[in-house]
């Protein structure tokens, strides 16, 4: 029994670890551009997708496909900024945001024309061999997505924390118009955080690719979960991003373990709810100071 | 507090009205006349799901449109509606006829209920509340016992003809829609619709100036949940059988932002326009290509439309008004000086 405790707990927290940077990347965009991009589940898809691509057409492991897809979902978020989001941020927010569910049913359906709505799996060498740790199996497989999620992080967290760039961003997310008075390219920054925002999405596409089934389709749900993420650790912060992301993974686990697995997102739910009522005001400054 | 709201505002002259008041009445006329006279099927059919999305499109118009919260999860109130005269049905063989206003006032206090928490926070976070609210009630009721899960609930057929069918739910549904178009018109018309678009402009302005949001938005949300939930019902009947991935299908909350956007989100008229072009465009494409690629065109229309033509169709329709009035009154100026110009 207490092995099985150990083994849900851990599971919790590498899973945990991937939904950390499934809501990293919402999050980094929310608190600096304060734009909401609903679309960030669309390249959570893409991204298991380039996975599978590369793996099933080229045989390309997906640890190193998370690493091209950094770079890769980067360039195109940069894209995705120049050509969309420039122009989102000239209209007003209930516009901006309907084009951004417009961005992310075009992905989806696009997605749906590609690869069509089949449920996908990528099955590596290592995903279905454990490794036993005394009496406890750990499936290597999140092991593996669950140390990339945590490099990633880590990264993101340093490239924010010493990088200048990284800094100017935190500016830009604590005192808009104070940074633009230092001299901050505000539209440039802007680009590269949404860049950031969606390399963290592809990289989140792929490590979850490795471990949950996938289809164009059900992208949504993994909006759900990097929004849960996002409002329990509050906005721009990448240490609490990591511990919301740790929470909610391991509530997934416990709740998959001892009730129906469908009571999930009604747990899921409720914990939003109650976070919303708790905490009304938790997106706001007090949150956005601590970036 | 309610009737406060409703105080009639006497804004424009009621000379310039008559010729639209004309041709909506011509137009009403003309559509009942084609329900009692037509014999195609498929076109009374597609006549009866377009006046379903006007009328769910103008609940979602309240508050969306009016009041600037974008509700993405609108199937949510329009699904309990249906699963709630479905049920009714299932055990106590009520008709949803008789229990439409029943479903209605369920999917009101589900509305209440989810409002209370959400309708606090702002903007996009609502929007994406609601989205999942949609998700975990479409959960609630596949696994919770009385609706019969991913089995869904089968309901009687009426003693009529096919034709005879439709032809009653193109009424029904065409009456729900004028119905709804005369409460929102008149919602616009009211201080309850001046505070909503108060609250769309500058929440925090409006609180300032003494507008209740808090209250104002939840009564915004109740009402447009309880027409949702009427016209859910109806949908049960017409259908005859539901199940939940169907019924809370999360196409349908986007079909109404999108007609509403389309349309013109926050004016009476707006639904009106959407709700048909969207089916029509959408009925065109489906015999061309597959519904995944519909799809994507009209997210691309969509995005298009929110970045560029702000207000849909009518935003241009009442842009180009403005213009011509503003040329109108520039050329009477001109002309005004040295004569004695009659008009």
């Amino acid at each position: 029994m207490l092995d099985h405790f150990a083994a849900i707990m851990v599971d919790g927290v590498l899973i945990g670890l991937i939904y950390a940077i499934t809501g990293l990347g919402l999050s980094l965009v929310l608190g600096v551009m304060g734009i909401v991009n609903v679309a960030h589940s669309a390249f959570i898809m893409l991204g298991s997708f380039f996975a599978f691509e590369l793996f099933e057409r080229l045989g390309v492991d997906p640890i190193v496909s998370f690493f091209l897809a950094l770079p890769f979902f980067f360039i195109l978020g940069m894209l995705v900024y120049r050509v969309l989001l420039t122009r989102i941020e000239r209209v007003a927010q209930a516009q901006g945001l309907v084009a951004m569910f417009g961005l992310m049913v075009l992905i989806e359906n696009l997605g749906t024309i590609a690869w069509t709505t089949d449920t996908r799996v990528i099955t590596a060498a290592y995903t279905n061999s454990s490794l036993i740790l005394g009496s406890v199996f750990l499936a290597e497989v999140k092991l593996i997505a669950g140390a990339l999620a945590l490099l990633l992080t880590a990264l993101i967290w340093a490239f924010l924390r010493f990088t200048l760039v990284g800094r100017a961003i935190r500016a830009l997310g604590q005192d808009r118009d104070a940074a633009m008075s230092v001299g901050i390219d505000v539209r440039k920054l802007s680009a590269i955080m949404f860049g950031l925002g969606i390399a963290c999405a592809g990289g989140a596409g792929v490590a979850l690719a490795m471990i949950f089934p996938f289809s164009p389709n059900t992208q949504v749900q993994w909006l759900a979960w990097a929004f849960l993420v996002v409002i329990l650790g509050g906005l721009g912060n990448v240490a609490n991003t990591l511990w919301a992301g740790l929470v909610v993974g391991l509530v997934q686990t416990l709740c998959t373990a001892f009730l129906p697995f469908d009571y999930v997102y009604l747990v899921l739910y409720v914990l939003l709810a109650a976070v919303l009522v708790v905490r009304r005001e938790g997106l706001s400054l007090a949150a956005r100071r601590a970036i | 507090m309610l009737s406060l709201f409703f105080l009639p505002s006497t804004r424009e002259t009621a000379g310039r009205r008559v010729p639209s008041w004309v041709l909506w009445v011509v137009i009403i006329l003309g559509l009942a006349v084609y329900g009692t006279f037509g014999r195609q099927l498929f076109l009374l059919s597609t006549f009866g799901t377009v006046f379903l999305y006007v009328v769910l499109t103008q609940a979602w118009n309240i508050l969306g449109g009016y009041g600037g919260y974008l509700n993405f999860g609108m199937v949510t109130f329009f699904g309990v509606g249906a699963y709630a005269s479905a049920i009714l049905f299932q055990y106590f063989q009520l008709s949803p006829f008789l229990t439409a206003p029943l479903a209605g006032m369920t999917a009101a206090v589900l509305g209440l209920l989810i409002g209370i928490p959400t309708l606090r926070i702002r903007g996009a976070y609502f929007a994406l509340v609601t989205m999942i609210i949609t998700f975990a009630v479409q959960i609630l009721v596949l696994d919770v016992p009385f609706t019969q899960g991913a089995l869904g609930i089968y309901l009687q057929p009426l003693q009529l003809t096919p034709l005879g069918v439709e032809r009653l739910f193109y009424f029904l549904f065409l009456g729900c829609a004028v119905l709804v178009t005369v409460l929102v018109y008149a919602i616009e018309h009211s201080n309850f619709g001046w505070a909503l678009i108060a609250i769309r402009e500058d929440e925090d302005a409006a609180e300032i100036v003494g507008v209740r949001t808090v209250e104002v938005k939840w009564v915004a949300n109740v009402l447009g949940a309880f027409i949702a939930g009427v016209v859910g019902g109806l949908y049960a009947q017409r259908i005859m059988y539901i199940e939940p991935t169907g019924t809370f299908a999360f196409d349908i909350s986007l079909n109404v932002v999108l007609m509403a956007v389309i349309g013109g989100a926050g004016t009476w008229q707006g639904p009106l326009i959407g709700a048909p072009l969207v089916l029509l465009v959408a009925d065109t494409l489906r015999v061309t290509v597959t519904s995944e690629v519909n799809r994507a065109i009209f997210s691309v229309i969509v995005i298009l439309i929110a970045l560029f033509i702000p207000g849909g169709i009518m935003g241009l329709w009442t842009r180009w008004r403005r213009r011509r009035a503003e040329k109108l009154t520039a050329a009477a100026q001109i002309a005004a000086p040295g004569e004695e110009t009659t008009d």
